[in-house]
């Protein structure tokens, strides 16, 4: 029977042509269709194209219509652009690498409304993921309240109960550790008993002082010295027991004394908690700033913690294998894994795109805009230079003055080094609704700022805006809080926060990439606290004093245990270990003088 | 249209010659191979010349591809932990698939996807035994089930209907 169907052949090369065929008819669709899928795995919300255009004889793709979604707003567009011009370098294609060497832009705009939402009906992948993580951060970020309530009525103290209170709960976890701890210190020093071996010690001293070595012999002294070194070697191993058991005991009293240094801090935090409990507004604009701008901040804040995380994940420093989802279909996606490899082209890279645009009419952002960006890459350890971006207005007809954002993302090697600035003037700034102050602020034109700081994991992202243009709504009433809030403090909060022309908000995230900090500062926190100490601060002040002297008076026989607890333990347990520690080394000196004084002139096998 | 179904027709019967227990299996077991891994990778194209050059069953072949998509749809998480196991944990294995990936052509292989190589590597492991198992089937069924088909009235009546033209492909 013969193996091969030679005649078969014919009708592979036919079907091989029909793939082919098919394959150069859809390329087009499968282009755009393959931009689409990787923008939108990117993004993390849709990425549109109403066509793509190959030119496989001039390396070039022309994309027309691209529409990417913002993922924090989905019904807005981040970017739209009627046309795109890719040149494209074929080679690498071949290894299923996009690289292209130059892109340029027409018709862009930002910030565009859709018709439709971008939203992913199906929230997977790593955008997704990384979402999630941000907004599970922005969850656990706490926003201090404001609240006047607490003001409208007669203020009784709060019923406290002492297991509630932070303080005690730290107090009795030190005097249990310190308790349980010096049972084991003191058992162990009790096994150990160094006194037997300093004594017999201390006795041979003075035994090899009262000794004539010109009257030994030879041999009485060989045994001498041997004795008395096997006496130092049971010095030196009580000494190493010792030296052990003492790092022990000073680790445990470092801890306990860092748990009674901490008592303080928890005590704040107390003072804090009962404060809340009657409802009184802070006083500190420290505190009053967040309560009225901290959501705002952690929008914005939140888009940019975000995108840089999205950038660590598909641009990684170094050259690691990286793993994505893999492409979407009927059968289970699972992980693409791509490996890359030095000297080699990288899977994407963009060297350069340029974009010159005009923005007609008479509005805000009519005017003529530029931007370049070069080196985008999924592997900048292949193309060894940081992606740089510039965008900036040359020349305005109304509205921003000055429009500049700039970056650079370093990921070639780790620790990655990001630095983002961005400075618009003169641009429409939010509306900012201020329900705990029953206002609402509309900031009109003004300054927006943002600067980004990343060096490895450590972040430091700032947003700030400024306006001189502010004109403030008072809110309607809630029911809730008239019914409990003094009209005359509501009628002083107004006063003041209207009577501000200028807003300055700044909010800043710091800290660990994971998981930053928050804060938020603004200049109408410090008004509106200044009014308020003027106005109620006596009140508040006197009411914060007996708050503070209820706890105290609560916590004091805990607070007072655990201290007693670390002195104890500091005086009975650790100080007679570091005495008996001195006593070893002494007597050991001793014992090692008399040695060389026994063996100066008798040679002894080492 | 009917010009289309002609050329099919003279295509499955040109390749059809012969039908030996061999050769179906034969032609399952590599048909499977389309049904078991992710259709349109290019090793599927391969698997395809495979199954029309060699002298196997290409009905066979297509059942196979055909009996064995649920299979494959099924499997998928097998596939995928088996494709991790070589890509990700095993290290050694990380200069390999390096200068294999960067090489040109094999990466539109899709080697590099869990489920795509996890599965191409199932269907290699299990194809001599899968071969092996349904040559016995298939020759058991020609000895002794066939003959007892063959008198049943139900039997008799497909043997009339279109069903039975694609039956008679393994018809002893």
């Amino acid at each position: 029977m013969k193996l091969f169907r030679w005649k078969a052949i014919g009708t592979l090369a036919g079907v091989v042509l029909l793939l082919t065929l098919f394959s150069w008819l859809f390329l087009d669709t499968l282009v755009r269709r393959g931009i689409e899928q990787a923008g939108t795995l990117v993004v993390g919300a849709k990425v549109e194209l109403a066509d793509a255009h190959v030119r496989l004889g001039a390396g070039q793709l022309v994309m027309r219509g691209l529409q990417v979604t913002n993922p924090s707003h989905p019904m807005q567009n981040l970017v739209e652009a009627a046309e795109l011009i890719a040149m494209v370098r074929p080679l690498p294609l071949l290894e299923k690498k996009l690289v292209i060497d130059s892109l340029a832009a027409r018709k862009v705009r930002f910030d565009t409304p859709r018709k439709t939402s971008g939203a992913l009906n199906r929230s997977s992948g790593v955008s997704s993921a990384i979402a999630q993580q941000v907004k599970e951060w922005a969850g656990q970020v706490r926003i201090p309240s404001f609240s006047l309530e607490g003001l409208g009525r007669a203020i009784e103290l709060p019923r406290l109960s002492l297991d509630s209170l932070g303080t005690t709960q730290q107090a009795r976890a030190v005097v249990q550790f310190s308790d349980s701890a010096r049972r084991t210190w003191e058992a162990g020093a009790r096994a150990l008993d160094p006194r037997p071996t300093i004594d017999s010690a201390n006795a041979l001293v003075a035994r090899l002082r009262a000794l004539d070595t010109r009257a030994l012999s030879l041999d009485s002294t060989r045994r001498v010295v041997l004795a008395t070194k096997s006496t130092l070697d049971a010095l030196k191993r009580t000494t190493d027991q010792v030296r052990t058991l003492e790092r022990g005991v000073d680790s445990g009293v470092a801890r306990i004394r860092a748990g009674v240094a901490g008592l303080d801090d928890a005590r704040r935090d107390d003072y804090a908690y009962a404060r809340g409990l009657i409802k009184l507004p802070s006083l500190d604009a420290p505190d009053i700033s967040p309560a009225l701008f901290g959501k705002t901040a952690l929008d914005q804040l939140q888009a940019i913690l975000y995108w840089v995380r999205l950038a660590e994940h598909y641009m990684p420093p170094g050259l690691l294998a990286q793993m994505h989802e893999g492409p979407k279909r009927a059968r289970m996606a699972g992980t693409t894994v791509v490996f890359p490899r030095a000297r080699a082209w990288p899977q994407f890279l963009l060297r350069f795109a340029g974009l010159d645009l005009t923005i007609g009419g008479a509005g805000a952002t009519a005017g003529d805009y530029v931007a370049r960006l070069a080196g985008l890459t999924t592997e900048p350890a292949l193309y060894g230079q940081p992606f740089r971006f510039l965008a900036g207005r040359s020349a305005g007809r109304a509205g921003p003055q000055n429009v500049r954002v700039a970056g650079q993302l370093d990921h070639v090697q780790a620790p990655s080094r990001d630095s983002v600035e961005a400075s618009i003037a003169g641009l429409a700034l939010p509306t900012i609704e201020l329900p705990p102050v029953q206002a609402r602020a509309a900031l009109g034109a003004g300054l927006t700022e943002i600067s980004l700081l990343r060096r490895g994991d450590e972040i430091r992202a700032r947003w700030r805006i400024r306006s001189t243009d502010v004109t403030w709504q008072r809110l309607a009433d809630s029911g809730a809080a008239r019914a409990r809030a003094p009209r005359e403090i509501e009628d002083l909060v107004w006063r003041t926060v209207s009577g501000v022309r200028e807003v300055e908000v700044e909010a800043e995230i710091r800290g660990a990439l994971a998981r930053p900090s928050l804060s938020v500062r603004s200049n109408v926190g410090t008004e509106l606290a200044r009014g308020l100490r003027k106005a109620i601060g006596a009140k508040v002040e006197q009411a914060e004093q007996r708050v503070r002297a209820q706890v105290d008076s609560l916590v004091q026989g805990e607070l007072t245990a655990a201290r007693r607890r670390l002195t104890a333990v500091q005086a009975e347990v650790q100080a007679p270990l570091t005495k008996q520690q001195a006593e070893l080394a002494g007597v050991r000196t001793q014992l090692e003088a008399q040695v060389r004084r026994l063996t100066t002139k008798i040679p002894l096998p080492r | 249209m009917y010009a289309l179904v002609k050329l099919i027709q003279s295509v499955v019967s040109s390749l059809n010659s012969q039908g030996t227990p061999r050769q179906v299996a034969a032609g399952i077991a590599l048909g499977s191979g389309l049904g078991l891994t992710p259709l349109m990778n290019l090793h599927n194209l391969v698997i395809l010349a495979a199954g029309m050059l060699l002298n196997v069953s290409f009905p066979a072949f297509l059942l196979g591809w055909a009996l064995f998509v649920p299979l494959g749809f099924a499997l998928d998480p097998l596939f995928h932990r088996i494709g991790r196991g070589l890509l990700v944990d095993t290290p050694a294995l990380g200069p390999m698939w390096t200068a294999w990936f960067n090489t040109p052509i094999v990466p539109f292989t899709n080697f590099n996807n869990t489920v795509v190589l996890g599965s191409v590597i199932a269907w290699v492991v299990a194809f001599v035994p899968l071969y092996v198992l349904l040559r016995w089937l298939v020759a058991q069924y020609r000895t002794r089930l066939y003959v007892r088909l063959q008198q049943m009235r139900i039997f008799q009546v497909i043997a009339a209907s279109k069903v039975y033209n694609c039956y008679r492909l393994f018809r002893p």
